[in-house]
């Protein structure tokens, strides 16, 4: 196999083709502080490209609770455990999280799914170390997530307190999910068709349908379960990444590029996507005005999910920050400490960034950070919050301003005909 | 919903695993949701629907475990902290549909 450079994992690793990488890449970072799991995104996706028959199972976007949900059951659990099995307590980091482009995370010392497949599969076809859930585990999306199984014989009687069902006693967060678009994509590593192809122009990973004839090794082999197969046309189907808006050619968009149905559709302004510039060798290249290169190679508030597996996947999160370390850490990979640092304690720029989620569905290329007078300060025991009149500007595409931000103190006006009341 | 024991097998069962989940986290949770909550400009009323509707189960949770009060307390802090401000957009007026300038206030004042 050929040797590919991963920046996320710090060095290179084996994977199936020589690598070619697109002039830019859609990626996407989801907030999980602000999830709230209302599955807003989950229904916009739904609603817009798996409502026919034959797609019933299938979610493009989903929201799981974690520690506990996933979709399909157990995905992470899964592939994490073959993993293991693979290559016994070897799934290790080395070295220190650092400032640099080329190894932020530190380095993975384990194997990927391409390295592990090569060494435990056989015949040499099969290419990646995956596995076919079960019809089951497609089936039930979000069950027992939230809530363990109640109690026997019980029959649609609500708690007390408002839930049908216990809830389990302990953390949550809510995991957002699509498809990665990943730089070394499982599921086209895996496709014996060739059917699965990445855009040279935006890195959106496409299943062509004309020629994928439903072996399901894309199923298979895709990590976080994204590749979906249908019965009744018995071809594979997969998340789009929106592309006629992205490309800016949905009657909605105007002619700008926009962001997917569901980024324009999140309620909790946790999603922002955009597109960035790839240099040769596979990195992002310097692109500091970019507010996703901002979040993820500068701030590094903004990390890839299971980076460990190999995919160098396009979706970043901003993990939470109650949830205990060695879980984000497994998830996430090392650099979960310092995001977690940086989010709870914002300077001025990372504040305004963050401001800059959802205020436009179209696409961000480029932001203007502007500094202003303090307005605002208040108090709560040692913990001081100090607010600044910064000014962001967010520009599109053809370097048209999109809109700016600016704070301002509340001001009530009272109507004229209740002079003496609020 | 099951109402039988379920088959060994049952991939839908879940084999019970302790998690560590302290009072200290569920506490930072409520925390959090509060906090990016006035920040994106909701009224003290409206996140506590949040922490009362049981379909919000990770806030529904944490009152469940904290109780109301404490919620409110939470709640309280972060619209002290945080819900003295709005952030303003401004949008340009389109080239194309030219109109005024579009500015939209983001926070409901208290």
């Amino acid at each position: 196999m050929p040797n590919v450079k991963n920046w996320q994992l710090g060095r290179e690793m084996s994977y199936p083709y020589e690598a070619k990488y697109p002039s830019r890449q859609f990626a996407f970072v989801f907030n999980i502080n602000r999830c709230i799991a209302c599955q807003t995104c989950t229904m916009a996706c739904k609603s817009t490209w798996t409502f026919s028959k034959g797609q019933e199972h299938m979610w493009w976007a989903n929201v799981e609770t974690k520690p506990y949900g996933g979709y399909p059951q157990f995905w992470d659990v899964k592939i994490l455990e073959r993993l293991e099995a693979a290559n016994p307590a070897g799934q290790v980091w080395s070295g220190d999280v650092s400032e640099s482009p080329e190894q932020p995370y530190g380095q993975f010392d384990g194997q990927t799914i391409f390295e592990a497949g090569q060494k435990t599969l056989s015949p040499d076809s099969a290419r990646v170390l995956g596995y076919l859930p079960s019809d089951e585990e497609w089936n039930s999306p979000n069950i027992y997530e939230d809530n363990p199984v109640g109690g026997r014989g019980v029959r649609d009687q609500l708690h007390k307190s408002g839930e049908q069902l216990p809830i389990h006693k302990t953390w949550f967060f809510y995991l957002a999910r699509i498809c990665n678009h990943c730089s070394y994509p499982a599921c086209l590593a895996a496709c014996p068709r060739k059917a699965i192809y990445k855009r040279p122009e935006d890195g959106i990973v496409l299943l062509d349908q004309k020629e994928c004839r439903g072996y399901r090794k894309c199923v298979e082999a895709c990590p976080y379960k994204k590749a979906m197969y249908r019965g009744n046309t018995r071809v594979s189907e997969k998340c789009i990444a929106c592309y006629p808006r992205v490309e800016g050619t949905d009657p909605e968009s105007d002619g700008d590029p926009m962001e997917t149905r569901c980024m324009a559709s999140c309620v909790g302004q946790i999603r922002m996507q955009g597109l960035v510039k790839i240099d040769s060798d596979g990195s992002w290249a310097e692109d500091r005005q970019h507010p996703l290169y901002y979040l993820v190679h500068v701030a590094k508030v903004a990390l890839p999910l299971y980076p460990q597996l190999g995919t160098q996947p396009n979706g970043y999160y901003i993990p939470p920050r109650w949830v205990p370390r060695p879980y984000l850490r497994q998830m996430f990979g090392p650099g979960v400490d310092r995001a977690i640092e940086r989010y709870a304690n914002p300077d001025r720029e990372l504040l305004a960034v963050l401001q800059l989620f959802r205020r436009s569905n179209k696409i961000i290329f480029r932001y203007e950070f502007q500094e202003g007078p303090k307005v605002y300060e208040r108090q709560v025991g040692e913990r001081k919050v100090t607010i600044y009149n910064d000014t962001v500007i967010a520009y599109g595409r053809e370097g048209q301003e999109l809109f700016r931000t600016s704070i301002e103190e509340p001001v009530h006006v009272r109507p004229d005909v209740h002079a003496n009341s609020i | 919903m099951p109402y039988d024991d379920p088959e060994g097998d049952d991939p839908h069962e879940l084999v019970g695993v302790v998690l560590p989940g302290d009072e200290t986290s569920t506490r930072e949770m409520a925390r959090a949701f509060a906090e990016e909550f006035v920040q994106l400009g909701w009224s003290r009323g409206q996140i506590l629907g949040l922490f009362h509707d049981p379909a919000y189960t990770g806030a529904h949770g944490a009152r469940e475990a904290l109780g109301a009060e404490e919620i409110g307390r939470i709640v309280d802090e972060a619209v002290h902290l945080f819900g003295g401000f709005h952030v303003t957009v401004t949008e340009p007026a389109s080239p194309t549909k030219p109109t005024a300038p579009n500015r939209r206030s983001l926070r409901v004042l208290q």
